[in-house]
């Protein structure tokens, strides 16, 4: 087992470094993209998966940090790495002022509240316009790391540095006491209680750390894009999000790798099949993952390799 | 010694009483059964203690501090463990996962401390780990830590619930039918388990059970509750005889 695991993170590091050398420009766009993709929900899962909750604006906490690394990066000159750190513990900031009064509610009633939450960031990103440019957006030269411009291949490599931090962190939180506390205040808050942690309190952690993820990558999505407006932020980019986790697999770490990688990479196979409706395959393909694989992609590989 | 105190307590639910001005204390080192038919009250009073309802009036207090404005968390904290009549398990996680999680607060580790796993964190899960290790030896489970808990039958299950309660350091000890659904050597060996906590660590514990066989066996005093009114209070023997309690029981007869 641990052998196989080992080859495994041999096989994935390789590939890791040989990628940019192997792809076209596209490719490592959407290689970059998926890595970005993965981070999020490698943090939404925890709110999703493991503390049973739902959001709606984390679109929107991405769209803040991309905004504040873009800001601190571009007009107070700081180092971009140091940006997207800032920018995240903002954000996080941020989103326990939505966690408060969200906590209050539950299931539908939460959708709803943080559906209101994120349409407010939206909008104050569309009318700062001295600060955010407004509607217009934001146009975005690359940014120097270590005295050079960052490559796109730079940008690539960041973002899998990133997310190998972001997923480590991901494994302790998921089984240290936070990722533990989560876990039985989803199946019971009373019997949480009665062992003495407070519901509230990690529900805003959850919160939280899902916000810091999202913000990181939101901070690598704007240089990769090299334009941000408040449009792409939206509502529909939440949903995405959230489909990325439950595809995946909900509760589990690998199960938000491999969500992102299947909502990047598989419209782009589909639009090489049939140009007319990848949107319409895609969408059959979701309903399908879901009506057949309930525990999601992941929890169906671990199902069959069990049984292998 | 800690003192836990019950003073006064009433709970109305709507225009029904649940309780109607119950009192009384249990000392550290005292095992207290509370009995009653079903509706007497008996599960609202431990819900009262725990936080999870808030008493109309009156109050608890532990050592003279006030306890019922208190949340159940920060109830539990002060040292008052409660296992519910069903466990409330984390199903997917093993036995010796959900054990980890009572150590919640024996842990004081932050969450860059955990996103990073730095040392200080790594020691006190260390530490957690072997705490968790001689209970599983202790309650006979090292055998099925690895086992997922929705595997496991309901004994082991009631068990893994007790456990938790023991490692978050309890002064006092809330019982809510804690044999209901267990053979008779699990019985004993839960029953076995309660005196030689209270011998060890001189826990309080308020038992609600209808076993009467197994609460004359551990408890030193009991409380009869009928209709949310305290109607007699003594030794095991003296209570089961009180007229009242017989009353009570009419068409409900205790089973000895």
């Amino acid at each position: 087992m641990n052998v196989r695991l080992g080859a495994c993170a041999v096989v994935t590091l390789a590939l890791a470094v040989a990628a940019p050398y192997l792809l076209n420009a596209y490719g490592v766009y959407l290689v970059t993209l998926t890595g970005i993709f993965a981070l999020v929900a490698l943090g939404l899962n925890f709110l999703v998966g493991y503390a049973g909750q739902i959001s709606l604006c984390h679109a929107a906490f991405f769209g803040v940090g991309a905004y504040a690394t873009a800001l601190l990066t571009e007009k107070a000159g700081v180092p971009y790495v140091l940006s997207l750190l800032v920018a995240g513990l903002f954000t996080t900031i941020v989103s326990t002022l939505v966690a408060v009064p969200a906590l209050r509610l539950r299931s539908l009633y939460l959708a709803i509240a943080t559906l209101g939450f994120g349409v407010v960031l939206q909008k104050i990103i569309f009318e700062w316009r001295s600060l955010t440019g407004g509607g217009g957006g934001m146009q975005l030269a690359p940014p120097s790391v270590a005295g050079h411009p960052l490559t796109a291949t730079g940008l690539y490599e960041l973002t899998v540095a990133l997310l190998a931090i972001g997923l480590y962190g991901a494994h302790n939180l998921s089984r240290g006491r936070t990722g533990r506390a989560l876990r039985i205040i989803k199946e019971s808050e009373t019997a949480a209680g009665a062992l003495g942690i407070s519901a509230a309190r990690y529900k805003i952690a959850a919160f939280a750390i899902s916000a810091f993820y999202a913000a990181v990558a939101g901070g690598l999505f704007a240089y990769l894009v090299g334009y941000i407006n408040p449009e792409s932020f939206n509502v529909g980019l939440s949903i995405s999000f959230l489909s990325m986790v439950v595809i995946g697999g909900l509760g589990a770490i690998g199960g938000s790798i491999v969500g992102a990688i299947f909502y990047v990479l598989v419209p782009e196979l589909l639009r090489g099949f049939n140009n007319d409706a990848p949107g319409l395959v895609f969408g059959a393909l979701l309903v399908a993952v879901m009506v057949f694989m309930p525990r999601g992609l992941w929890g169906m590989g671990l199902r069959l390799t069990r049984r292998a | 010694m800690a003192r836990l105190t019950i003073e006064d307590v009433s709970v109305k639910f709507g225009g029904v009483h649940a309780l109607r001005s119950v009192s009384f204390a249990v000392e550290t080192g005292a095992i207290v059964g509370l009995i009653g038919p079903n509706g007497a009250g008996k599960s609202t009073l431990l819900n009262c203690i725990s936080g999870i309802t808030r008493p109309t009036t009156g109050r608890t207090l532990l050592d003279g501090a006030v306890l019922s404005a208190l949340p159940p968390a920060r109830v539990a904290r002060k040292g008052i463990g409660r296992v519910f009549q069903h466990p409330e398990l984390a199903p997917d996680l093993t036995a010796r996962e959900n054990l980890l999680i009572a150590c919640h607060n024996t842990m004081t580790y932050g969450l860059v401390g955990e996103f990073l796993m730095l040392p200080g964190a790594r020691r006190q899960e260390n530490a957690a780990e072997n705490k968790v290790s001689s209970l599983l030896m202790r309650l006979g489970l090292s055998a099925i830590e690895g086992r997922r808990v929705r595997d496991l039958p309901y004994g082991h299950r009631k068990l893994i619930d007790l456990g938790r309660a023991l490692l978050m350091e309890i002064r006092f000890l809330l019982l809510d039918e804690p044999i209901a659904g267990l053979n008779d050597e699990e019985i004993a060996k839960l029953g076995d388990l309660i005196l030689a906590l209270r011998r060890e660590v001189r826990l309080g514990v308020i038992i609600v059970e209808h076993n009467m066989a197994f609460v004359s066996r551990l408890c030193d005093r009991l409380i009869a509750l009928d209709l949310g009114e305290a109607i007699a209070e003594g030794a095991p023997a003296e209570v089961l005889g009180h007229p009242k309690v017989q009353a009570a029981y009419l068409g409900e007869a205790p089973n000895a």
